[in-house]
């Protein structure tokens, strides 16, 4: 069953009087438990298309179906409750929340969405736990390594329990071993909970975890090997 | 809500500097905001005490007509049976009738248009402190019936001092031009032009004597121990007092010094007002500049879902939390600058030449006490802390307008 449904996607920026397509009718469809990577150039359009189907980005035409709703039909506040519900995000510069520590980072999506104190806890600390940062709980992350950072923020991206987590170039600030057990961490993930990813990156490591690369080149999509 | 407060408040901490100046700014203006209406209140409450303690009193029964006519037919008649029954509803108060007489008061030098009062010399003794203010001679006496009290600068134009005879000429009821010779018994000293220059004060049965109008008295007022009880008396004074007259609280009584009060109270607040506006505009820099820091991080609480007023609410709750606390520090602050006002007060003698002053033609102690208004200490308050959470609301209103991808590319 597709988690999501991508449709004749296109997105044009105007730079000046130059109108450039970042996504030029981009079809995609993604299966529940794949970890998918989309590769390609700079420019070529993956962290766009990343931000369409996160919602954090409106597409020029096309559309983006995310576990049956799509996303063009929905206001601001609904599109938030959907990226609250449903998706995850792991950025490329980890973007915490300086001010809490690693246990409230993670906390936060579970605050938003209501969870009870209890369960809250109970499902933060297992996370922590799942990502290797047991006993960092109150360490803020200025107190934190790049790395450990980074599995903080996929900590906040997987606590919430979304049917898909989206990572912008997530091991880029990482160093070659850092990176390489982040990408370990998110395969187990995959494996063991059947969490959905798509990565958008450059690192060949990524790719060679990966369970399908779609590659893509000029805003369209030119290959699409699953393995 | 208590999370999203959590962060709201370390997220000052962040500059730390930043947020205790603007604290500071704040805190400040409210210390100085507090020391300047503790001041208010306190020459408020002098004028008010002076007021009501020789001009009127907490309750004050008349002639309806009188307040605005003065006539001097204008009595309440049958004032010892009226006084009784006072006594009998109201055992604390002190009973205080009083009557008003313009003339001319005559020596054998010269002449000089005043107005002579007629008072129970027991009872305005314990009202008023006008017996402190005799620089020569002594307090009248009820049964002496030819003392008089003048002003010191009245002695001095009729050339007068204790135990010389003056005539009194004035017209009482009827229109008929009355005399009465009186000897001064004493000499006060104010302070006030008005009160040392044109005011005489005599025992209450020469003046119904004058004005034909025995057991009479224009004013009889009640002095109260506990003046917040004035409403109350009023009630107690009304039910045993004949319909035909009026029975007022000090506030109707003296409706003019209640206003003007009240307007310059007014005034005050706006010049209040102003100051909180160049504060609110400090602290709106320092908000949004704070903001603007932090664009990619808002971004990515919009990304990951939540909601843009949810977003923005932590803005509010930011100034919220630091125009509380600077607050709560102002007000301290201002309750401890402003004791010694309280307790010593501030002494305008070395400006003023002398230990009374007229405010509003009401004779004053030079020293004025400053009064805790509690209300408007807590209005004030109130008032700065909206002040801040309203110089809050443009860069709030900012964040609800960012696209999350756009936020999330700024530096």
């Amino acid at each position: 069953m597709s988690i999501v449904s991508v449709r004749n996607l296109q997105r044009t920026y105007q730079q000046g009087t130059i109108t450039v397509k970042a996504l030029n009718g981009v079809d995609l469809d993604i299966d529940s438990g794949e970890f998918t990577v989309l590769m390609g150039p700079s420019g070529s359009g993956k962290t766009t298309l990343l931000n369409c189907i996160g919602g954090l980005d409106t597409p020029s035409s096309g559309s983006v179906v995310i576990d049956g709703t799509e996303l063009g039909k929905l206001t601001k506040g609904e599109l938030s409750d959907l990226r609250l519900h449903k998706l995850g995000f792991v950025f490329q510069s980890y973007n915490l929340i300086p001010v809490l520590s690693a246990y409230e980072n993670a906390e936060f999506v579970l605050l938003l969405q209501g969870v009870p104190p209890k369960e809250r806890r109970e499902r933060v600390m297992q996370t922590l736990k799942d990502v290797g940062l047991e006993g960092m709980e109150h360490r803020r992350p200025g107190e934190l390594s790049g790395g450990q950072q980074q599995r903080v923020a996929v900590a906040r991206a997987i606590a919430g329990r979304p049917a898909l987590v989206l990572a912008d170039e997530p091991t880029a600030n990482l160093d070659s071993k850092t990176g390489h057990a982040l990408i370990e961490l998110m395969k187990h993930l995959n494996d063991v909970h059947g969490i959905t990813f798509v990565f958008a990156t450059h690192d060949p490591k990524v790719m060679d975890a990966a369970k399908r690369v779609v590659q893509l080149v000029d805003g369209k999509i030119e290959s699409d090997d699953r393995r | 809500m208590m999370r999203l407060l959590m962060l709201a408040a370390r997220n000052l901490t962040r500059n730390l500097r930043r947020s205790l100046l603007t604290g500071a700014a704040i805190a400040f203006g409210l210390t100085a905001m507090i020391m300047m209406i503790t001041l208010q209140e306190g020459s408020y409450a002098e004028m008010l005490r002076s007021g009501i303690s020789m001009l009127a009193g907490h309750v004050v029964i008349e002639h309806p007509d009188y307040a605005e006519e003065a006539e001097p037919e204008l009595v309440v008649t049958d004032i010892t049976a009226l006084g009784e029954r006072l006594h009998e509803v109201l055992p604390d108060a002190v009973v205080a009738p009083r009557m008003q007489i313009g003339g001319l008061l005559t020596s054998p030098t010269n002449s000089v248009g005043v107005g002579l009062q007629g008072v129970n010399a027991a009872a305005e003794k314990q009202v008023t402190d006008f017996d402190d203010k005799l620089v020569q001679g002594e307090w009248l006496d009820d049964a002496d019936d030819r003392g008089i009290l003048i002003g010191a600068a009245l002695a001095d134009r009729l050339d007068v001092g204790i135990g010389d005879k003056v005539v009194f000429m004035g017209q009482g009821k009827g229109s008929e031009v009355e005399s009465q010779l009186f000897r001064v018994r004493g000499i006060f000293k104010t302070g006030g032009a008005e009160l040392d220059g044109f005011v005489g004060m005599t025992t209450l049965a020469p003046t119904q004597a004058l004005n034909h109008t025995p057991d009479s008295a224009h004013q009889v007022t009640l002095h109260l121990k506990n003046p917040k009880l004035a409403a109350e008396a009023r009630d107690r004074a009304r039910s045993v007092t004949p319909p035909e007259w009026k029975v007022m609280t000090w506030d109707e009584a003296m409706p003019d010094i209640v206003a003007l009060i009240r307007l310059d109270r007014f005034s005050g607040d706006v010049m209040m007002a102003v100051i909180g506006v160049i504060v609110a505009m400090g602290v709106l820099n320092t908000v949004l500049m704070s903001v603007m820091e932090r664009i990619r991080e808002f971004g990515v609480l919009l990304g990951i879902g939540m909601r843009p007023g949810r977003v923005a609410s932590i803005v509010l709750l930011e100034g919220l939390v630091l125009g509380f606390v600077a607050t709560v520090v102002g007000i301290g602050c201002g309750i401890v600058a402003a004791y010694p006002l309280v307790t010593y007060g501030l002494d305008y003698t070395a400006f003023m030449g002398s230990e009374t002053m007229e405010m509003e033609g009401i004779v004053v102690s030079s020293v004025i006490k400053g009064a805790y208004g509690w209300n408007r200490i807590a209005g004030y308050g109130v008032a700065a802390i909206g002040f801040t959470v309203l110089s809050a609301i443009y860069p709030a209103y900012y964040i609800t307008r960012l696209e999350p991808v756009e936020a999330m590319r700024s530096v």
